[in-house]
């Protein structure tokens, strides 16, 4: 396999994570929370995709905006379930409940959908595009399009629009965002319906690269975990650049060094740089 | 006691505390159309706590229990946002803009619908007050000076149509200088027709401007009245003027 080859590999993975964690980059910037859930909650998007179109016989172009919609669901019932604790910012008790969440998901997911492995083939995921030696599908492509313009788009919506200055305050300081009039516990709850949304769009573009079980997201939930700190918490910018930096180097290490310890050598890598940059690569929503 | 039309502003019973510590006994207060009342009292005399109570509001874990009324209606029951919807502004002492928002930005987020006739100060309205913000609009809340932060805290409360201004403790950190700069603009405000609510540890400095005072002790209104009553009430002239009551 070529270089150019590894590029192009590591640019599709890379937007890949990127888009799984967009999420969580709002999240952990608005809410300050983290939601260790959102692995099984990539899972969910994933199956729910799956279940629409092979077993309803729905098209993927109405599969996927079901998804998203489960999704967000899932995150406002989470959230509601969770307000309170939200509201005191009781970290350890949100992550004991997002993660018993994730499991009680993946739980609800094998008993609808079986523990069986499945693939989901969609109509771009099965369309191959061969340029010279380089290979990719039109899933790959859509990944990248969709990705980029998902950034620009929260981008402009977090920096240019009343929503986003509403949300930008709340991520300073919900208490002075409460005497400027905004209703703070909506925001939280509409922060986690994005959330829920935005990840099951993720799988419905991403999880066709690869089969999906109803036991996956740990290695999603990592992933989001690196491209999140790494790009600097709450960071819409620094989660694109390093969800590409990541990927790129995932792509890399897997075919010139070993693609069982690409993990590893993420966390590695993660270390290394929040060492030398402890706020990671860029400024992020909340902070200046 | 029962809510009298002469009050924009009314409170009763009013109390607040802090895990079972009473930090506020106020059993009636009222604000008039168009007033400057200043509360005065020594650190920890509870005057933070009364206007957070008077929006159900505080930045620690406060217990609230009373009435308050605006413009004739029981608010009591509002949440915070919903006070503010009514009109009812805090700018609340340090920790009074967001300070990784610009100055422009900050001044963006304005009231927009259900004023009942109260006037939203357009940004030409606040620039012309606050010629300095409209120098920097484009700094972030972070590098404004404390006497900027305090003008941009009042500014912002202006955008959103205020029918009450609660100020709490606005000179505090100035310069004597800026400090009569502010509470001059307090009292423009007033003039103009804006009801106010003075929190102020610097008696020297509120006792000029303000057409009322309430003096505030362990969270008890212990004494009230017109500025020039206060300025002869005893309690007032040796703890706070030097012993010369006039």
């Amino acid at each position: 396999m070529n270089f150019l080859q590894h590029v192009i590999n590591g640019l599709v993975i890379g937007h890949g994570y990127a888009l799984i964690a967009i999420g969580w980059t709002v999240l952990l910037g608005v809410a300050r929370l983290v939601n260790f859930g959102h692995g099984q909650m990539y899972m969910l998007g994933a199956f729910v995709t799956w279940f629409s179109m092979s077993s309803l016989g729905l098209s993927y172009w109405v599969a996927l905006p079901i998804a998203v919609l489960v999704g967000a669901l899932v995150g406002f019932i989470m959230q509601r379930i969770m307000l309170n604790l939200t509201i005191r910012q009781d970290l350890v008790s949100v992550m004991i409940a997002t993660l018993g969440f994730g499991y009680i998901l993946e739980g609800v997911a094998a008993l609808t959908f079986g523990s069986t492995g499945q693939i989901l083939d969609t109509p771009l995921s099965l369309r191959d595009v061969y340029w010279g030696d380089l290979w990719f599908t039109w899933q790959d492509i859509a990944v990248v399009l969709v990705t980029i313009a998902f950034f620009i788009a929260l981008k402009l919506v977090v920096e240019h629009s009343s929503v986003g200055r509403r949300v930008r305050m709340v991520a300073e300081d919900p208490k002075l965002a409460l005497l400027a009039g905004i209703n703070v516990k909506w925001v939280y709850l509409g922060v986690f319906c994005f959330e829920g949304a935005a990840v099951a769009l993720a799988a419905g573009m991403v999880a066709p690269r690869t089969p999906i079980l109803t036991s996956m997201g740990f290695d999603e939930v990592i992933i989001t975990f690196v491209v999140v700190v790494l790009g600097g918490i709450g960071s819409v910018t620094g989660s694109y650049l390093a969800g590409l930096g990541i990927g790129i180097f995932t792509a890399f290490f897997g075919a010139y060094v070993s693609a069982a310890y690409s993990t590893a050598a993420m966390f590695v890598l993660l270390i290394a740089l929040l060492v030398l940059r402890p706020n990671g690569m860029t400024q992020s929503m909340a902070r200046h | 006691m029962s809510i009298s039309p002469e009050y924009v502003l009314q409170v009763e019973n009013l109390n607040a505390e802090y895990n079972g510590n009473r930090a506020l006994v106020v059993e009636q207060l009222g604000l008039r159309e168009k007033e400057l009342m200043g509360v005065v009292g020594a650190n920890g005399a509870g005057k933070s706590t009364l206007v957070g109570a008077i929006l159900n509001w505080s930045r620690g874990a406060a217990k609230v229990s009373g009435r308050v009324w605006l413009d004739g209606e029981d608010i009591s029951s509002l949440s915070t946002p919903e006070r503010v919807k009514r009109g009812l502004l805090l700018i609340p002492e340090s920790q009074l803009i967001f300070h990784n928002m610009s100055v422009a930005d900050n001044l963006a987020h304005h009231a927009t619908s259900k004023v009942d006739g109260r006037h939203i100060y357009s940004l030409d309205d606040v620039y012309d007050l606050f010629p300095n913000l409209a120098l920097r609009r484009d700094n972030m809340g972070w590098q404004l000076s404390g006497g900027e932060r305090q003008m941009l805290g009042i500014a912002r409360a202006l955008r959103m149509a205020p029918r009450v201004l609660l100020l709490d403790e606005p000179s505090i950190g100035l310069a004597p200088k800026l400090v009569s700069a502010v509470l001059e603009t307090v009292r423009q405000l007033a003039d103009n027709g804006l009801t106010v609510l003075l929190i102020e540890q610097n008696v020297h400095a509120a006792i000029e401007v303000v057409d009322s005072m309430a003096l505030l002790d362990q969270g008890h209104v212990l004494a009230k009245g017109s500025v020039d009553e206060m300025r002869g009430d005893p309690r007032i002239a040796e703890a706070y003027l030097g012993g010369e009551a006039s």
